[in-house]
């Protein structure tokens, strides 16, 4: 990392499961979620200094949603809390950022959301332009299709290595309690599915998930206090393209690419990566900008293709991340989360164990 | 999902200064256990919530948690509520006529706080009160509508204590106000 920054380290992290449309309200499964991980990292709840949250109105359907999810944190008397409009990886930016002050020493972040009462397809053309592209009802699946056919046509990827992709992602999601599609696919199989949108095949989108995730942060002095192996956060950088999607190249992750160097990616080996490659084909562009090596084990969790809960399927990179370091044996891991439209917008940590 | 129609006629030469955008969204969304055994109660003409094993505090409708404690509660903490209690506060709506405003005239919506064991039910309509009689302290009870014509299918997970379906409104008990100062929880 460039600048000089206090170490922060991760010391509690919990997920819910990843299901395609729960019956629980946001607040009800988030409720077990942020007590799972504030048990976890040792503190009491009255002690965490800053709270941040990541959901989205739209997904929920209701005005104000956010402000009910705050029922789980435990809110009376009254708590420092922020709330950001995007996935529960940049709540946890912001509680990073917080804690860097130095007058508080624990934080939690996190993130949560239903996809299932609405249809995605209708709910984010809304968050593009509205003159001129969410009239075209240009939705997630959309873009990335074009994104994924820019792709074959340069010949940086072959429908094939998609399947690969996701027939790999489905099956270490076996091992993750969490994941929402697993299971042994083959891939000749796969490819002999529909498309949805050409060029993808329903194999190619990640599902449509209900779920939540949270992390509690601390300062150095109390990560080494609350647990034996806390998750450092070595670097950290997030970096936004253009929102026209027409402005941006689309074969390469230049954001990714800047957010990663700063974050210090390429400082020394790294073991696992967890990527939010929401879609088969960014898998590939997220591993080249990050400069990831073939020996990198990428999104052993299954990744975004196996659980994808909007707005906690990017901090769940950071808890599947710090899960590797603290639970598995890897020592540094790197962590992605992406917001925006095929790839706008990208936030890469690094994690290291001691 | 959406449709744009041009409101009136408009000159081809004039420069755009805007555009309509009508859009809808449609969200379905599964009610949850809770609110599902608040839902069959109020078909059999019954209020339960759930009682915080530590505050003591009741939920309408039972909530799962309370978020108070920051402790989860189950049916083993649901509680049959009593139909009758005091209001607490009140708000008159003036309405605004924005696009899909249905009121026209002013309405007036309640808090009633219930009775022993408690628990609040908010954003509740009156019956036989005119709006300008309304005030803290006055005793009330539940107007249900006979159980062949109860209808619990507009309750969900966000319906915010509404008993809309099975109950019409609170009327005045005839019992005499409870002095503001003493209604339970009164912040006056």
């Amino acid at each position: 990392m460039s600048n000089a920054v206090n170490d922060i380290a991760i010391v509690g992290y919990a997920q819910s499961p990843s299901w395609r449309a729960s019956d629980l309200t946001e607040p009800q499964f988030l409720f077990p979620v942020i007590s799972e991980a504030i048990e976890r990292a040792g503190v009491e709840r009255r002690e965490i200094g800053f709270t941040c949250a990541g959901s989205c109105d739209y997904l929920s359907g209701q005005t104000f949603a956010f402000v009910m999810n705050l029922e789980a944190v435990g809110a009376w008397p009254p708590i420092s809390e922020s709330h950001v409009e995007m996935d529960g990886a940049w709540a946890l930016y912001e509680a990073w950022v917080r804690l860097q002050h130095g007058d508080i020493d624990t934080a939690l972040a996190f993130g949560s959301g239903k996809s299932s009462p609405g249809v995605p397809a209708e709910i984010y053309p809304l968050q593009m332009d509205p003159y001129t592209i969410t009239p075209l009802g240009a939705d997630p699946v959309s873009l990335a299709a074009l994104q994924a056919r820019a792709m074959l046509d340069a010949g940086k990827i072959t429908e094939r290595e998609m399947a690969e992709v996701a027939a790999r992602s489905r099956k270490v999601a076996v091992g993750n309690p969490y994941a929402q599609v697993a299971g042994e696919f083959d891939v000749d199989e796969l490819l002999a599915s529909p498309y949805v949108t050409a060029p993808l095949r329903k194999h190619d989108l990640p599902p449509i998930s209900d779920g939540a995730c949270a992390i509690v942060l601390a300062t150095a002095e109390k990560a080494k206090a609350l647990s034996d192996r806390p998750v450092w956060i070595r670097g950290i950088d997030h970096r936004i393209e253009a929102h026209q999607p027409g402005m941006r190249d689309l074969l390469s992750s230049e954001s990714t690419r800047i957010a990663g160097e700063r974050a210090g990616v390429g400082d020394a080996k790294v073991d696992v990566a967890e990527l939010s490659a929401t879609f088969s084909h960014q898998e590939k562009l997220l591993t080249e900008a990050l400069v990831l090596e073939d020996s990198v084990d990428v999104n052993p969790s299954g990744g975004a293709l196996a659980a994808n809960p909007v707005m906690a399927v990017g901090l769940a990179r950071f808890a599947e991340a710090a899960r590797a370091i603290a639970e598995r044996g890897a020592h540094r891991a790197v962590a992605h989360a992406t917001s925006g439209q095929a790839l706008q917008q990208n936030m890469v940590a690094v994690l290291e164990g001691d | 999902m959406s449709k744009a129609e041009p409101t009136e006629a408009v000159d081809p030469n004039a420069p755009v200064t805007g555009m309509d955008y009508f859009m809808q969204l449609d969200y379905h969304e599964l009610v949850c256990p809770s609110v599902r055994r608040y839902r069959s109660a109020l078909i059999d003409g019954k209020l339960i919530g759930h009682r915080c094993p530590k505050c003591k505090l009741v939920y309408v409708p039972p909530r799962g948690y309370c978020p108070i404690d920051t402790i989860e509660t189950t049916d083993a903490d649901e509680v049959q509520l009593v139909d009758r209690g005091v209001i607490a506060n009140y708000t008159v709506v003036t309405p605004v006529q924005y696009y899909g405003q249905e009121e026209t005239e002013p309405f007036v919506r309640v808090s009633v706080i219930l009775d022993e064991p408690g628990g609040t039910m908010s954003l509740q309509d009156v019956v036989d009160i005119p709006v300008d009689d309304v005030h803290i302290g006055q005793r009330v009870e539940a107007v249900w509508l006979p159980p062949e014509e109860r209808d619990i299918s507009e309750i969900g997970n966000r319906s915010w204590g509404s008993a809309d379906g099975a109950i019409t409104g609170w009327k005045l008990t005839g019992e005499p106000d409870v002095p503001p100062d003493q209604v339970p929880g009164s912040a006056f």
